[in-house]
Order: structure tokens, then C-alpha cells, then sequence
């Protein structure tokens, strides 16, 4: 009898589809309702970002670096700040590390937020969503009463940052802390022991230790494939040494291990946070630079961790006051690139999960 | 205690072939001839010693005259990193390193699209970040001229 059974077909997803975050396309190859491959297609919000930057000065370029992952666009301006100061060698005030930390951390909390939020939309809860913008919403205004700005900051200057915190952040952002704590407890109420989230989560798109490290995949990702390894930790910048965390880490490599990892990550944030308040030194807020700043020839690379995973900044300076190149290495680029070996022999359905749980912003891809 | 030994063990194995450069943010940095990339790039990988597991970042950059291709290194055991440098013509060839790493898989494909270089048996040579009707050459290069382009005079 002659075999029966579907040939394989090809199905594609986005890139304007609910579940894409921003403009990816997937070419899904099909057979019948299982992933045999999977191809992203990326660079439909590539802006040059890297021209740019060898065409603007250094004080120019650090609200296009906003631009670079719109979600946590802190991390991209201290980043690219540390990479200068690097360079040039300069001595950033404490109270300006501090700041960075405070500001940083909340962004954290802010943009796994919106992950949770958007992740679980994607499976279906609609309530989470509602839960975590409402605390979101808080985190934006504590951050525009400090620069004005909810989302492209363009707050840290090369040498600390661009104006201190106004004399009722801190009590407003103490106010915060305690509020959030049993914040989180609520979204896992919700979630973590959920019958359907869990049949959703609990073992779909495994990624391996091994994996994991040949794709450079990073950030919560790589620590929920079991890998305790955070930078903030293990090779501190920053005033990140004095403070007190964990590196929260997952054992079965799952899209539940991603979701777990992040909600923990949030309340370390959430102390730090509590710490860098309690313990802020006063004084300056940024070394002083020359209005002309050229920093000395030569190159550095910086990577710090930002909410998706390490984020490199490789800056050349050939004396002058544009940067000769500027290379960004994004964690959602690399942490894209290891999808299609996540998704196979899973269904769209569980794509959806898959690729929800990687947390990957398009424009951080792009560029 | 190791990482100034980093250069020795490469030395052993590649002789009068390894260039030490400055590079701030890396233990150490230098330079290898361009048909050696992908020996260099598998020896760091699979020496125990080194076992740079991370291909942390992947770059190339234009010096009008040559192209220079810069791998950010970085090793989870040791916690040593390091940045391999390479110079090349421009529309130059280089090795592919995808053997030793699957990330330099998309690394690769966008410094072949922005810069012009080909890589050698690279596994999936298709453009990434450009729009599939781009005509209008390789957009990094320092000598690119676009249509609404203007450059910045320097100081």
C-alpha cells in the first residue's frame, strides 16, 4: 500500500503577526502541524545606527543609543558611556554610580515588566498584562521626574549623568520598593503554578548549557540554561560590587525556567534598588569634560548586562570628536539567532511561547 | 597568572605569526595573519588552557586602505578575554570561523553585507539587515555615498 502522510510546506509568520514584538519574520518549513526548521528574518528596523554614529559627535550620538533597545534604554546609555570614559579614561563621581545603578535597576524591573506582560498576553492571560503596566506606569514616573523622559531617556553623560535626582525621588522611590515587593508575589499567583501556563511552558523549547554558549545567548536566557553567570556579579562595573543579590539560575533549560529566572531577577532588582536608596553618598554627579570632548586615539570594548543579556560597546577613537567606528553588540541579536534551535519539533502554537520567553526586541536586533 | 600567558601558548603553536595591540576592556589583544583565522580561532576554543567558549562580539572596521576583522573573545572557565585581530584587503576573503562558533553565523553574514567581505564557506550567505532589493553597495564602508547622505565635517 502506498505510504500516506502530508508533504512539507512552508508557512510564514509575521512580520506584522500579534505575536512577533515589532517587525520578525519567521519562515516556518511545515509538516503538517510541526515545526520541521525555521528561518528569522530580520532587519526591518535596521536604522544605521552604527553609521550614524561615525557621522555625529560623542555628546550627539547618546540619544540615538536610546534608540538602540527602546525598552531598557538605560542600559545602552551607560553602556556607551562607560565605553567613553574607558577610552578617555575618566573618573566617574560615586553618587553618579549610584544613580546609574538606581536608574539602571529600575529599567530592569520596567522592561520585565513589559516582557511578563506582553508574554503573557501571548498565552492567553490577559490579566498579568493589566497588572504589570500598572506598575510600570510608577517606574516611568519615578524615572521622568528624574530626566524628564518615560521612554528614550538620554539621562548618563560621559562622566556621570545629566542632572541629579530631584529631593522627592527618594522618599517616592522607597515608596515604590514596598509597594512592589508583594507586587511580585501577585503576578506569580497568577502564573507560576497555573495548570495551563504550566502545560504552555513546562518543558517546551529546551536550550541546553551547550547550545546556549555557541550561540552567544546571554542574559536571563543563558542563566535559565543553567549557567550562573551575570557580569553585574562576576566581573562588577559600575558600584555594583557593594551590593548584596543573587543570580537567579533554572535547571531544565524551558520556556518555564525563562519565565522563572525573570520574575526573580525583578525582586533583585527590586534590592538593589532598596540599597543603592539607603546608601547613596552625596556630591558631584559628573566629572567635569572638556566642552570640546575628543577623547585620547585607541579602542575599547565594554560589555555590561543589560536586561536581555550582555551588551557590548566596541568604540574607536581616532582623536577627534566623532567616533571613528562604533560596533553594538546586542544580546537580542545573538539570542535570536538560536531560535530555530529551540522550535523544532514543536507546534506554532508553542513557537508563540517559545519566542515570547527569549524576551527579543526587534529594534535591539536591528539596529 | 594566565593571562599574560595567553599570547605564549598561542606563540607556541602559531610562531612569528602573533603581533600583540593595544585594546582597552580585554586582557589581551593581537593580531594573527588572515589564512591563519580559523586555526587560531579552533585552537583558542578547544586548548584547555584558553577554551574561549564565547564569541562574545564579532566586528570588522574600515581603514580606507585595509579592512580589519575583530573577534571579541571570552572564555566561561577562565574567565580571561581577549580580542583576535585580523587585517585584510578590502573585498578581501577570510575563512569563515562558523565551525568553531554557530553565533559568528549572523556576524558574518552582516559584516558581509555593510563591508564587503566574502566569507569562505560560510554556511548560509545571504544578506541580513538590507532590504533584498539593495543596490547600492556596502553601506560601512568610510568612502560610501548615499543619495540623502551628508558627512560631518571632522575637528
Amino acid at each position: 500500500m502506498e505510504k500516506t502522510g502530508t508533504e512539507e510546506f512552508i508557512v510564514n509568520m509575521g512580520p506584522q503577526h500579534p505575536s512577533t514584538h515589532g517587525v520578525c519574520r519567521l519562515l516556518l518549513k511545515m509538516d503538517g502541524e510541526v515545526i520541521v526548521d525555521l528561518v528569522p528574518i530580520v532587519g526591518y528596523l535596521h536604522r544605521a545606527l552604527e553609521k550614524i554614529a561615525e557621522n555625529r559627535t560623542y555628546l550627539q550620538y547618546i540619544p540615538y543609543t536610546d534608540r538602540i533597545d527602546y525598552v531598557s534604554a538605560m542600559f545602552c546609555n551607560h553602556g556607551f558611556c562607560m565605553a567613553v570614559e574607558k577610552l578617555a579614561g575618566i573618573e566617574v563621581p560615586e553618587r553618579a554610580e549610584y544613580i546609574r545603578v538606581i536608574m539602571d535597576e529600575l529599567n530592569r524591573i520596567a522592561s520585565h515588566l513589559i516582557w511578563l506582560g506582553t508574554f503573557s498576553l501571548d498565552l492567553g492571560a490577559v490579566t498579568p498584562f493589566l497588572y504589570c503596566f500598572r506598575e510600570r506606569e510608577m517606574i516611568m514616573d519615578l524615572i521622568e521626574m528624574t530626566c524628564g523622559q518615560r521612554i528614550t531617556f538620554n539621562y548618563m553623560r560621559v562622566g556621570g549623568v545629566s542632572r541629579d535626582l530631584p529631593d522627592q525621588f527618594i522618599p517616592k522611590a522607597k515608596e515604590f520598593i514596598e509597594y512592589f515587593k508583594p507586587r511580585v508575589d501577585e503576578y506569580e499567583a497568577i502564573l507560576t503554578e497555573n495548570p495551563i501556563f504550566l502545560g504552555r511552558t513546562k518543558g517546551v523549547g529546551i536550550l541546553d548549557k551547550k547550545t546556549a554558549i555557541d550561540y552567544s545567548v546571554t542574559g536571563p536566557n543563558l542563566r535559565a540554561s543553567g549557567l550562573k553567570w551575570d557580569l553585574r556579579k562576576k566581573e562588577p562595573y559600575s558600584v555594583y560590587d557593594r551590593f548584596d543579590f543573587e543570580i537567579p539560575t533554572g535547571t531544565k533549560s524551558d520556556t518555564w525556567d525563562r519565565y522563572i529566572v525573570r520574575i526573580q531577577e525583578m525582586r533583585q532588582a527590586n534590592r538593589i534598588v532598596e540599597q543603592a536608596l539607603d546608601s547613596i553618598p552625596e556630591g558631584e554627579i559628573k566629572a567635569k569634560t572638556k566642552p570640546v570632548f575628543k577623547p585620547p586615539q585607541g579602542e575599547a570594548y565594554v560589555r555590561i548586562e543589560s536586561t536581555r543579556g550582555e551588551m557590548g560597546f566596541y568604540v574607536i577613537s581616532d582623536g577627534s570628536t566623532i567616533p571613528y567606528r562604533v560596533k553594538l553588540r546586542t544580546a537580542s541579536f545573538s539570542n535570536l539567532a538560536a531560535l530555530p534551535e529551540m522550535a523544532r519539533g514543536w507546534k506554532i502554537a508553542d513557537l508563540v511561547a517559545i519566542f515570547a520567553s527569549l524576551d527579543v526586541i526587534m529594534p535591539d536586533v536591528d539596529r | 597568572m594566565i593571562k599574560e600567558n595567553i599570547v605564549k601558548i598561542v606563540q607556541n603553536k602559531f610562531p612569528e605569526k602573533i603581533e600583540e595591540v593595544p585594546f582597552v576592556g580585554v586582557d589581551v589583544a593581537f593580531k594573527v595573519d588572515k589564512d591563519l583565522i580559523l586555526k587560531v580561532c579552533q585552537f583558542a576554543k578547544e586548548t584547555p588552557e584558553l577554551s574561549f567558549d564565547l564569541l562574545a562580539c564579532m566586528t570588522c572596521i574600515d581603514y580606507v586602505d585595509h579592512m580589519e576583522v575583530v573577534y571579541n573573545l571570552f572564555s566561561f572557565t577562565h574567565r580571561h578575554k581577549i580580542a583576535i585581530k585580523t587585517s585584510l584587503l578590502r573585498d578581501g576573503e577570510l575563512d569563515s570561523v562558523t565551525p568553531a562558533w554557530n553565533a559568528a553565523n549572523w556576524h558574518e553574514r552582516e559584516i558581509a553585507e555593510l563591508f564587503g567581505i566574502t566569507f569562505k564557506n560560510h554556511p548560509d550567505p545571504r544578506p541580513i539587515l538590507l532590504p533584498e532589493d539593495w543596490d547600492e553597495g556596502f553601506p560601512m564602508r568610510k568612502d560610501w555615498e548615499g543619495k540623502d547622505f551628508v558627512r560631518l565635517p571632522k575637528k
